[in-house]
């Protein structure tokens, strides 16, 4: 089976005006450095400082042409970017991972992974999750892991990640208790993490009659005396929860419904 | 408190492969708090993965600040499941097509190591899978998978 | 990033170039590229003969199964093997429907595959 030509493309609409991608595909010996360097010389032109290259036509790269990428990568990581492989089969990633390529270079799945990449560590982008449920109390604890597990894949701690499950269940407990029953009357819940904080809203609705109570029973308890609350009062010891290990919490109480909306600091 | 049947968790995602793990592991989570056995859980979650997988990767036209979205209709004898992507190409939607009409019998074995076995699994784990699309090239993905003991 | 897997490796008395891996975890679109590394290094170290040990696998998807074919591949072409063991019953079925069991070196016991080394 003869070797497929060497091919080279950049792309640069991809909604970020600091990002292009080369897409490398075919053969990458020796032979293609020239071609290499060209397309490089036209990107260093250009305002680009974050290079993603696709792999994901590659069929071989030579040592040679790994080391042309490692001085490449040098520039734009000076220009505040820098550059990553996207795309890589079984064979190139192991190839790459022999030459010890790991250790310098980022490796995503594809073109799209190392965007999101980039936007969460440059951009501070957040991730949205938003999750609706009936209002029932079983629901709930798959709700909180999946926060917990959220976070920590984004590299929160054991113990971000702990404080923020312990959050999101007291708020949905709430919604849960307080709010209308019914497969009609969802919970619905809306989590944004970046890379310094969690944004956390958890809506439900309830009956404009309870709003008097509600106000009354969410009111903040006295500062200065502590965050003591009647052992008995299950909504109040939730909220003073809630309070404690937030670093901003309100909650917003009309005749269709509660939203309370919570942000907790990234602290480890 | 006893859960109503049937009710619907709906979650929104954004079209980033690292969320799926997570969100897996909790329509599992869901379906064995709703009574199903930790088994079918364990397969419902390939499924979720597998048609999450290809929501995100070939359904977002290329724009990674789009949105999936996945519902799950949970009934007591069976979970529909529903994915709908924000819009793919045109080749990747007739791909998937051609991938779901494909009969299970006697399917030549696809490349493992190149992927594209995802959808595989999912016809193999489920009763049904539907695909429709829309006049915008949003897809959605619709499969039904029964309780083994219903 | 948290991955959703470790991975630990042993080494077997008298078996130079053999290894046990242990997998604890889920293996996934998200972090066959860490695994692959790891076994990667392995290999690239002599270390061609493994024995991977999936008691605390808790998953494995369709892109991970590519990736052990892909292990499995990789360490015959070095002249070694990539034996798996202790599969759990979930992750078991899941690679034996889609007709992948007969494709991969697996046995019930640790011991079992460690004993099959020559």
């Amino acid at each position: 089976m003869g070797n497929s030509a060497l091919k080279m493309e950049i792309s640069s609409d991809w909604g970020s005006a600091e990002i292009a991608v080369l897409k490398v595909s075919g053969f990458l010996d020796f032979s293609g450095i020239a071609m290499l360097s060209k397309f490089f010389d036209r990107i260093a032109e250009e305002k680009w400082s974050y290079v993603i290259v696709d792999l994901v036509g590659l069929e071989a790269m030579c040592s040679a042409a790994l080391g042309e990428f490692m001085g490449y990568r040098k520039r734009f990581v000076e220009r505040g970017g820098s550059l990553v492989f996207a795309g890589l089969s079984g064979n190139i990633r192991s190839k790459l991972t022999l030459l010890g390529a790991n250790k310098i270079f980022s490796f995503y799945q594809d073109v799209r992974s190392a965007i999101n990449a980039y936007k969460w560590d440059y951009k501070k982008q957040s991730k949205s999750v938003a999750i609706s449920f009936p209002a029932d109390l079983a629901l709930v604890p798959p709700i909180r892991q999946f926060a917990s597990r959220l976070v920590r894949q984004k590299g929160y701690s054991v113990k971000d990640a702990f404080r923020i499950e312990t959050i999101v269940d007291e708020v949905c407990n709430n919604a849960v208790e307080h709010g209308l029953g019914g497969a009609e009357n969802t919970v619905d819940v809306r989590m944004s993490v970046d890379k310094e904080k969690i944004d956390i809203n958890v809506s439900n609705k309830s009956a404009p009659e309870k709003v008097a109570v509600l106000r009354e029973l969410t009111k903040p308890q006295t500062r200065g005396t502590g965050n003591h609350v009647g052992t008995d009062d299950k909504r109040g010891r939730g909220l003073a929860l809630i309070r404690m290990l937030s670093n901003d919490m309100d909650v917003d109480i009309t005749e269709h419904g509660t939203t309370v909306h919570v942000i907790k600091l990234r602290e480890e | 408190m006893d859960l109503i049947f049937p009710y619907t968790i709906s979650v929104r995602l954004p079209s980033d492969l690292e969320i799926i793990p997570s969100i897996r592991k909790f329509v599992s989570e869901v379906l064995q708090v709703s009574g199903f056995s930790a088994k079918f859980a364990f397969r419902s979650e390939i499924i979720i993965d597998a048609i999450c997988n290809n929501a995100i990767t070939h359904g977002s036209a290329g724009n990674a600040d789009n949105e999936v979205e996945l519902a799950c209709v949970i009934h007591r004898d069976r979970v529909e499941v529903v994915v709908k992507d924000s819009g793919g190409s045109p080749a990747d939607i007739e791909k998937l097509k051609e991938a779901v009409r494909r009969n299970r019998l006697g399917l030549p074995l696809p490349d493992y190591e190149a992927g594209g076995m995802g959808l595989e699994i999912v016809k193999l784990l489920s009763e049904t899978i539907d695909i429709t699309v829309d006049e915008n090239n949003v897809t959605s993905i619709h499969v039904v998978r029964k309780r083994e003991d219903a | 990033m948290e991955t959703q897997i470790q991975i630990t490796c042993e080494e077997i008395a008298g078996k130079a170039n053999a290894r046990i891996v242990r997998f604890v975890g889920d293996l996934d679109a998200t972090n066959v590229d860490y695994v692959t590394e790891q076994i990667t290094n392995y290999f690239s170290d002599g270390l061609v003969k493994i024995v991977a040990d999936f008691k605390q696998l808790r998953y494995v998807n369709s892109t991970g199964l590519g990736v052990l074919l892909h292990f499995n591949k990789s360490a015959k072409e070095r002249g070694g093997c990539f034996k798996i063991a202790n599969l759990n019953e979930n992750v078991y079925e899941i690679i034996e429907i889609i007709g992948a069991a007969s494709l991969l070196d697996i046995y019930d016991e640790l011991n079992e595959a460690v004993a099959a080394l020559n």
